[in-house]
């Protein structure tokens, strides 16, 4: 069977997908990046090896997420994309006619605005992560629920509180006088569920046009509390469409589809990258007063990358041809 | 030996280099600028500058830090206003008081006001400037009159579509003008403060990431004064930020512009004034449709953020079919 791989190396989580010809999405692996996504990259490809079937060939691959560049070098990718244009061509497949997504993954937010199949216009948060999906584990964390089960929680509320929604440390210092006063716990994350959702729409979403049909996508669309809580507040329904979780590999294995169309072999380095040792290290270049601190990946004790210097004096030296703007 | 004058490459330096550097040079000073900015540069800046000034603000505490050991005297010129019932940021009436107090061992300061709100022209400002120097008059208007010659072929070359490092390594180092890179690619305007787009460090050199990807650029400071003034006229009240206006009007011009394919509008975080202007051109942007990108620049040195943002809005543009086709990102 020939297919496409997609992988999407976020802050929180790594994904992978195996799309085949047709664009049928045969696996999708989510795993938690822990801070280490050259090790959760190889885990991924391992798991998804054994997933599948022995006859597979790999067309072509895509990457995408925070950690794109890295994970195009390890996996060797045909196109590296960024996580807008990923996840807008993942909705617009997935849900034809889609005319908004919002997409709130690890550390980031964003809205994309789409007419006619093509994006319009987009925004993500900028200096502030309150509202994303890292403040809602920390949360749950506080409170000693999983994850899992934090937006049933929050659908069991009847009269949700206010919660501050401007600040992830005034928001916790709320819940907490909340909690205080004696509120049910699923009233306060309802709450907090409809403060995080006004912050989107002010920051993120602010003037933006929202049109359906909307789809809501990433990790944090997994919690039922959160899509009541935007369904409410834009009046209209929301849907989190299959895979919503793995929205960005899906992208990434789509546009790999697209640019091989044209044919080509692609630079897949193969399942056996799972076993390399490869080793991301780095160190500060002293050549002038920016103190670059430059990335090395080394494959096999040998550097295969570099990155993060501002001049180009150590990416260079390899022939590496940066393709980031 | 000849006197120092330091001048940071800071702030209004984009603008007004050509005036100041012209007329010390014919007083017979030396100019010395400070280098370009650098992480150096710019963690000294964060280190002595308060916390509740913008980025901008404290990058030019930077550059001042750069100058102290190296010059005479310092030159901050207090600007108040540049145009007529017009003014410009507080923190740059300021900066000269912040630095005086915020940084010890300093050389002399020169400080004289740039005040032109009911005034037309800056000649009282110069001689006031000259009398620290020298106490012949007739020195100092022939300077002033070179300065503003100077200035007056910097504002030219700018308009031919130059940017401010190309234009100053014209007017002083004898390069030649050289021809505007044509070519098929669609074309940005970047709408900012001049000290955030054109300090390739503070921008993460944006305008040369855009160049590189076949991105021709545009910027506020190519299109004449009164072409910027007359579009932004149109706003119901008179805005009384030069800067301000200048990227107002810019942004309505570049709108209606069928050469400009797309906008970038770039703010430093905690500007006060750019929350404004931004709102204002992005509320206008949105009604004529054409593709937009909202770029906030702090003290985070990240490039990723930038980066993943830039590559979104080329794809958009391409996507839109502004990109010739087959030409990647």
């Amino acid at each position: 069977m020939k297919g496409y791989l997609g992988i999407d190396v976020g802050s929180v989580s790594t994904n992978l997908v195996f799309m085949d010809e047709n664009g049928e999405i045969r696996e999708a692996i989510y795993l938690r990046t822990r801070g280490q996504p050259i090790f959760v990259l190889q885990e991924g490809l391992r798991q998804l090896a054994e997933r599948l079937p022995g006859n597979i060939v790999i067309s072509g691959v895509g990457t995408t997420g925070s950690g794109r560049y890295l994970a195009g070098i390890i996996a060797g990718a045909d196109v590296v994309k960024n996580e807008i244009t990923s996840h807008a061509v993942a909705a617009s497949t997935l849900v034809p006619g889609v005319q908004t997504i919002l997409e709130i993954g690890g550390q980031d937010s964003k809205i994309i605005i789409l007419r006619n199949g093509v994006v319009t216009d987009f925004a993500m948060n900028t200096v502030c992560a309150a509202g994303t999906g890292s403040f809602l584990d920390q949360q749950a964390a506080r409170l000693n629920i999983p994850i899992e089960e934090f937006g049933k929680l929050a659908l069991k509320s009847t009269v949700p509180v206010r919660i501050a929604g401007r600040c992830a440390v005034f928001a916790e210092s709320d819940m907490i006088h909340k909690q205080q006063m004696g509120y049910s716990l699923p009233d306060i994350l309802a709450g907090l569920c409809e403060a995080l959702v006004r912050n989107y729409l002010n920051n993120v979403g602010k003037g933006k046009e929202i049109l359906p049909p909307v789809v809501f996508q990433g990790g944090v669309a997994a919690n039922a509390g959160m899509r009541r809580a935007f369904e409410q507040a834009l009046g209209l329904e929301v849907h989190v469409p299959p895979h919503y979780n793995v929205m960005g590999a899906v992208g990434a294995a789509l546009l790999a589809r697209e640019k091989m169309a044209g044919g080509g072999t692609s630079r897949f380095r193969g399942f056996g990258v799972a076993k390399t040792r490869f080793k991301a290290g780095g160190f500060e270049c002293e050549g002038c007063p920016n103190l670059c601190e430059v990335v090395e990946i080394t494959r096999e004790g040998e550097v295969i990358a570099r990155w993060g210097d501002r001049c180009g004096r150590w990416s260079n030296s390899l022939g590496y041809k940066e393709n980031a703007v | 030996m000849t006197l120092k004058v330091g001048i940071p490459r800071a702030l209004l330096y984009y603008y007004y280099l050509p005036l100041w550097r012209t007329f010390f040079e014919a007083l017979g000073l030396e100019v010395v600028i400070s280098r370009p900015t650098t992480k150096t540069i710019l963690e000294a800046g964060l280190q002595n500058s308060g916390d509740d000034v913008c980025l901008p603000v404290r990058l030019a505490f930077g550059h001042v830090l750069d100058l102290k050991d190296r010059v005479d005297v310092l030159f901050l010129p207090r600007l108040v206003s540049i145009a007529r019932r017009e003014y410009i940021c507080p923190k740059f009436l300021g900066f000269p008081d912040m630095v005086r107090h915020g940084i010890s061992g300093l050389p002399p300061l020169i400080d004289p006001n740039f005040n032109l709100y009911r005034k037309d022209s800056p000649y009282p400002f110069f001689v006031a400037l000259g009398r620290n120097f020298t106490g012949n008059r007739l020195a100092i208007y022939l300077a002033y009159r070179r300065a503003m010659h100077a200035q007056a072929r910097y504002v030219q070359l700018l308009e031919k579509g130059l940017f401010p490092e190309q234009a100053l390594a014209v007017l002083y180092r004898g390069v030649a003008e050289g021809q505007e890179p044509g070519g098929g690619g669609p074309a940005v305007a970047v709408i900012g403060h001049p000290y955030n787009i054109y300090d390739p460090y503070i921008s993460m050199n944006l305008l040369s990431r855009l160049a590189r990807s076949g991105v021709r650029v545009r910027s506020a400071d190519n299109l004449p004064e009164t072409l910027v003034r007359e579009q932004a006229a149109r706003l119901p009240k008179h805005l009384f930020w030069s800067l301000g206006q200048r990227m107002i009007g810019a942004a309505w011009h570049y709108l209606q512009s069928p050469d400009v394919d797309g906008i970038i509008h770039v703010a430093s975080f905690a500007c006060g004034p750019d929350s404004l202007t931004g709102e204002l051109i992005s509320r206008e942007v949105r009604r004529r449709g054409k593709p937009f990108l909202n770029l906030t620049l702090d003290e985070h040195s990240a490039e990723a953020g930038v980066v993943t943002r830039l590559e979104a809005f080329l794809d958009m543009m391409e996507r839109r079919q502004f990109l010739p086709a087959g030409e990647s990102v």
